[in-house]
């Protein structure tokens, strides 16, 4: 039996609050959470360390209410779905008739890496609607920019008010129309700078080597290992499903390798690559989804020369 | 560089061969050439390397024994000890039946004898040369040698007994000559991007070397069919002391591979990287260790 606004929905409702201050948070997320351990659902909040601590003053003490831990589950869009759905599975399991969640992006995902997380809050809607979850995702609009807050409405079927309305989000796109659209990430500035390495239809072997002998000490080692991972697993891909010429091109700055690997090809067709397993899951298609895993930035390009994936190690936001 | 010594060698030998990796597991080698002169040189320093360990040692070919004795003897101690009969040219027919296909169990019985037969001759083990070409030239000669590579790579392990395969690249396609190498655990073949070998006789365990991407899924097949590894206790146990590089598809194809035998695929890696992609697949039947 769903509860609140979720009362009647089949599978996920997912909801944006656009609060301009701590009081409209706090008008939104408290009676949402309270509500939810009213009526014995599992109630988590997965909020930054300000907000977290804000929403936790405004509980009564044993509310109930559970706390994630804040930001590892936000490195990465393609493990915060996975994370996400094994936290979603066992509540299933466990009995839950709805689950109810307050979260929100770190501050580092409205920037350089925003277009990735925009993927996963419209692909979310799609990965999480085996279950009944009702989620809120909360944007501050004083540090949120004006292009972030249009894709948060185009992302989000309904939006959370703190006057307790759930109206409608009249741009929302269903996630197979929106993760169709080209929506390429900020150039690296690296990448106006000439690379330090360029192959032409590499093997995987030889991508993997060029990433290994490129880098100066820039990354951690597990970090390096992951990068060639990656690399392997794009250049793979472009060789199998793209078509030539195959394109790798790299870039060493003080605190991240850059990678971007083409084709002549149009790049995958699934909507949700990289964000789910595609196929079967247990025989192929994985490739792309354990590169989302393995580096801190992955974006998707296309121009009329072809398909390029762009990869980054280390800090994927030359700006923080 | 040591060809033969092994940190892990259960017998101690030890031997120089120039060209070949450091720090292998024990003398399997798989020495594919261009030109017979140098093989003739790769197989010298080999036997060399034996005679310094005491080694009775043997040099088996198809051809002629005359030129080979003269090759042999331009090194001055292997000429010593053809003299002396410690190193002898074995015709190919005494040890394989040329031109047959090779019947693996028996063939590794004959090498048991043969190096039981050293060892009582007072030699610390018996250490061969084998001009392989003949005996892999049809598809099934290739089929039923790979597995013989395989079973006498696990009696090496365990006894003193080493050998260098000789094929010559200009009569084998790379794709036979990749089959081969990947079954030796030492090669100088660029054909085979990986070799599994034998590596715990006494649990049966499988070592992987290399790198394993989808240019070597189809190779790995082959070798893992060929190798014909057995669990023990549920568990099929393969070391990876010097794989480089592991796919999620080799992964797959290593724990499908398991699972038909009935057990749970354990790779022992001292990088971390393979369990962290084992952590991201979160298949059933799949365990990585990190095995410093």
């Amino acid at each position: 039996m769903r509860t609140g606004a979720a009362a009647g929905h089949h599978g996920y409702l997912h909801e944006a609050i656009r609060y301009d201050s701590d009081d409209e948070l706090l008008a939104v997320v408290v009676p949402f959470l309270l509500g939810g351990v009213e009526a014995g659902e599992p109630t988590f909040v997965s909020l930054g360390d300000r907000t977290g601590r804000l929403v936790r003053a405004a509980l009564p003490v044993g509310s109930g209410v559970e706390f994630l831990p804040g930001g590892d589950v936000y490195a990465r869009p393609t493990a915060a779905i996975r994370s996400y759905r094994e936290l979603l599975a066992a509540q299933v399991a466990a009995g839950a008739n709805q689950i109810r969640i307050i979260g929100e992006l770190p501050r580092i995902a409205l920037g350089a890496t925003w277009d990735w997380w925009a993927r996963y809050e419209s692909a979310i809607n799609h990965a999480y609607d085996d279950f009944p979850l009702w989620s809120m995702c909360a944007y501050d609009t004083r540090i949120t920019p004006p292009a972030v807050l249009d894709e948060v409405a185009r992302t989000h079927p309904r939006f959370a008010t703190p006057d307790g309305g759930h109206p409608l989000s009249p741009t929302y796109l269903e996630p197979t129309v929106y993760l169709r659209e080209h929506r390429a990430a900020p150039a690296d500035p690296l990448q106006a700078t000439p690379p330090l390495v360029e192959l032409t239809d590499p093997t995987a072997a030889q991508a993997r080597a060029a990433v290994h002998g490129a880098d100066p000490g820039v990354l951690p080692a597990d970090d390096l290992d992951d990068l060639v991972v990656a690399v392997s697993e794009i250049v793979t891909n472009a060789l199998r499903h793209g078509r030539p010429p195959v394109r790798l091109r790299l870039w060493v700055g003080a605190d991240r390798i850059v990678v971007t690997v083409s084709d002549g090809g149009d790049g995958p067709k699934d909507p949700f690559a990289g964000l789910l397993p595609a196929g079967n899951g247990a025989t192929g298609g994985l490739g792309l989804w354990i590169t989302y895993q393995s580096c801190n930035h992955v974006s998707l390009h296309r121009d009329g020369a072809g398909f390029t994936l762009r990869l980054i190690a280390g800090n994927p936001d030359p700006a923080s | 560089m040591t060809a033969a010594l092994g940190l892990h060698s259960p017998h101690g030998t030890t031997g120089v061969t120039s060209g070949l990796p450091p720090s292998t597991p024990y003398g399997h080698v798989c020495w594919v050439y261009d030109d017979q002169a140098g093989f003739d040189r790769q197989a010298r320093a080999f036997l060399t390397a034996g005679l310094a360990a005491g080694e009775r040692l043997w040099y088996v070919t198809a051809g002629r024994p005359e030129p080979v004795l003269a090759q042999l003897s331009t090194a001055p101690a292997l000429r010593d000890a053809l003299a002396r009969g410690v190193a002898e040219v074995v015709p190919l027919d005494a040890t394989y039946r040329a031109g047959a296909v090779v019947d693996g169990p028996a063939q590794v019985r004959a090498y048991a004898a043969a190096t039981d037969a050293a060892l009582a001759a007072g030699y610390r083990g018996l250490r061969v040369v084998a001009e392989a070409t003949p005996l892999v030239r049809s598809p099934a000669q290739l089929d039923a040698f790979t597995r013989y590579e395989h079973q006498v790579d696990r009696y090496m392990r365990a006894r003193p007994f080493s050998a260098m395969c000789g094929y010559d690249r200009r009569e084998l396609s790379s794709r036979a000559v990749a089959e081969l190498a990947c079954l030796h655990p030492e090669t100088n073949a660029t054909e085979a991007p990986f070799q599994l070998y034998a590596c715990e006789p006494a649990d049966d365990r499988a070592g992987l070397a290399g790198e394993l991407d989808r240019s070597g899924h189809e190779l790995l097949g082959t070798a893992l069919e060929r190798a014909d590894l057995r669990p023990l206790d549920g568990r099929l146990v393969v070391e990876a002391p010097r794989l480089r590089f592991i796919d999620h598809r080799a992964l797959l194809m290593l724990r499908d591979y398991a699972r038909r035998r009935g057990a749970t695929l354990v790779l022992r890696s001292p990088h971390a990287g393979p369990a962290r992609l084992a952590a991201l697949l979160n298949l059933s039947g799949l365990q990585v260790e990190l095995a410093r």
